[in-house]
């Protein structure tokens, strides 16, 4: 006997999933074809209804067959949980103050006295105000700091534009007299070598000079 | 996609852990039974509109539904006390629903016949190119559900749009679980050939 209806009724009922089913069903077309008829049919059933529920008066019927009775109290806890919810809440924004203390739980409503409140708003002032006075410190060594600095940087920037410039003259000043030299060398050529040479003739020859 | 159908499949055994803060129905009922009112409706409000439906899809008319949930609350209301819990609450107010249901079925007005039926189908098939596809398939599937045998039709009914399992769905009405699924394949043959004796009405008609 087949399997077929078995391994249907399986996915019909949720135990096997659409795949395996087909592949246990294999090649069997009826029971193929019942799976897509089937998957068809859900498809449809899973659509919302959007049809008005017509009213029906359960109300008169409950009443009509358990009379009309008292609605029982309801519990406790969550009457408590609130009244619990606001005594925290009244708690932390009030200046009710809970104090525990040597196993003893006390409550008592923690109000400041003029005074106090006077001198701790001094104290905090005071406090502020010397906290300005070491940020104003602060930034005026810190300014100082970085004039100084600046200055270094100045310093060293002009000292090495002055180096920069005393090297570019001496080098002009070396070129200048290399010219000099040059112009000195070049004249010796031109006009004092040739009377040299002159006068060592005649200091040679004086006779032929004579004659 | 395989999940998503799987998943249609199982609800009915499944615990859902949307409903972990719900009350049960077993806990409603005993509120109910002692008066407490408010349960009563929660209980009601929980399968009203389930039963609505299942009415107007197995009896074809809105009328005819109205007074099946009527009906089956007020026999409810009645036996609420009765209720022992042997099967789930919902398997029980369904039970109770398909013997109305039956009962109605027998007693109904002469013109809503097959006949009819089949002609209203047509009409409503003609103007297809004009709605939405997924609603006509929904009609198209009611109007065809109403065409088969009263007996088939209810077991499709709560196994697609009840998600009862075989057995459940033997309880309520009180036969065999290979008889349920005997009816349920003959009813899926059925509407496999009237699908697609329309599937192919429709390509001829867009043609």
């Amino acid at each position: 006997m087949s399997d077929s209806p078995r391994i249907f009724a399986d996915f019909v009922e949720g135990r096997i999933t659409e795949a395996q089913c087909r592949q246990l069903l294999g090649a069997d077309a009826e029971w193929l074809a019942r799976v897509d008829t089937c998957l068809r049919l859900q498809r449809v059933a899973k659509a919302p209804n959007y049809d008005m529920v017509p009213y029906v008066d359960t109300q008169s019927m409950f009443r009509a067959q358990f009379g009309q009775r008292p609605a029982r109290q309801s519990d406790f806890w969550p009457k408590l949980a609130v009244a619990c919810s606001v005594f925290a809440m009244v708690l932390s924004i009030s200046p009710l103050k809970l104090h525990i203390r040597d196993g003893s739980i006390a409550v008592h409503w923690n109000q400041q006295d003029p005074q106090a409140a006077e001198q701790q708003v001094t104290t905090m002032l005071a406090n502020y105000r010397i906290e300005q006075q070491e940020y104003l410190q602060k930034q005026l060594q810190l300014t100082q700091q970085q004039q100084a600095s600046q200055l270094i940087l100045l310093k060293d920037y002009l000292t090495e534009t002055e180096q920069k410039n005393r090297r570019s003259d001496m080098i002009e000043l070396v070129e200048y007299l290399n010219s000099q030299r040059q112009a000195d060398w070049q004249y010796w050529q031109d006009h004092a070598q040739p009377s040299q040479a002159r006068l060592d003739y005649s200091t040679a020859y004086p006779s032929k000079r004579s004659q | 996609m395989h999940d998503l159908d799987q998943s249609t499949f199982a609800t009915s055994n499944r615990v859902d852990d949307r409903n972990v803060f719900k009350r049960s129905d077993e806990s409603l009922i005993r509120k109910a039974v002692q008066g407490d009112e408010q349960a009563w409706q929660q209980l009601v409000g929980r399968y009203q509109a389930a039963l609505y439906y299942y009415g107007v899809r197995l009896l074809g008319d809105a009328e005819d539904a109205r007074d099946l949930l009527q009906d089956v609350l007020m026999v409810v209301c009645r036996n609420l006390a009765e209720f022992r819990g042997d099967s789930s609450f919902k398997t029980w107010l369904f039970g109770i629903a398909n013997y109305r249901a039956i009962d109605l079925l027998r007693k109904r007005r002469p013109h809503d016949d097959v006949d009819d039926l089949h002609e209203q189908l047509a009409d409503e098939a003609a103007c297809v190119s004009q709605q939405y596809s997924g609603l006509q398939e929904q009609l198209l599937v009611q109007k065809l559900l109403l065409t088969l045998p009263v007996e088939q039709r209810m077991v499709l009914e709560l196994k697609f749009y009840q998600q009862f399992t075989f057995d459940e769905i033997a309880t309520q009405l009180a036969i065999s679980s290979n008889t349920v699924k005997s009816r349920f394949y003959s009813a899926l043959d059925k509407m496999k050939v009237q699908l697609e004796a329309h599937d192919v009405g429709q390509s001829t008609y867009f043609c």
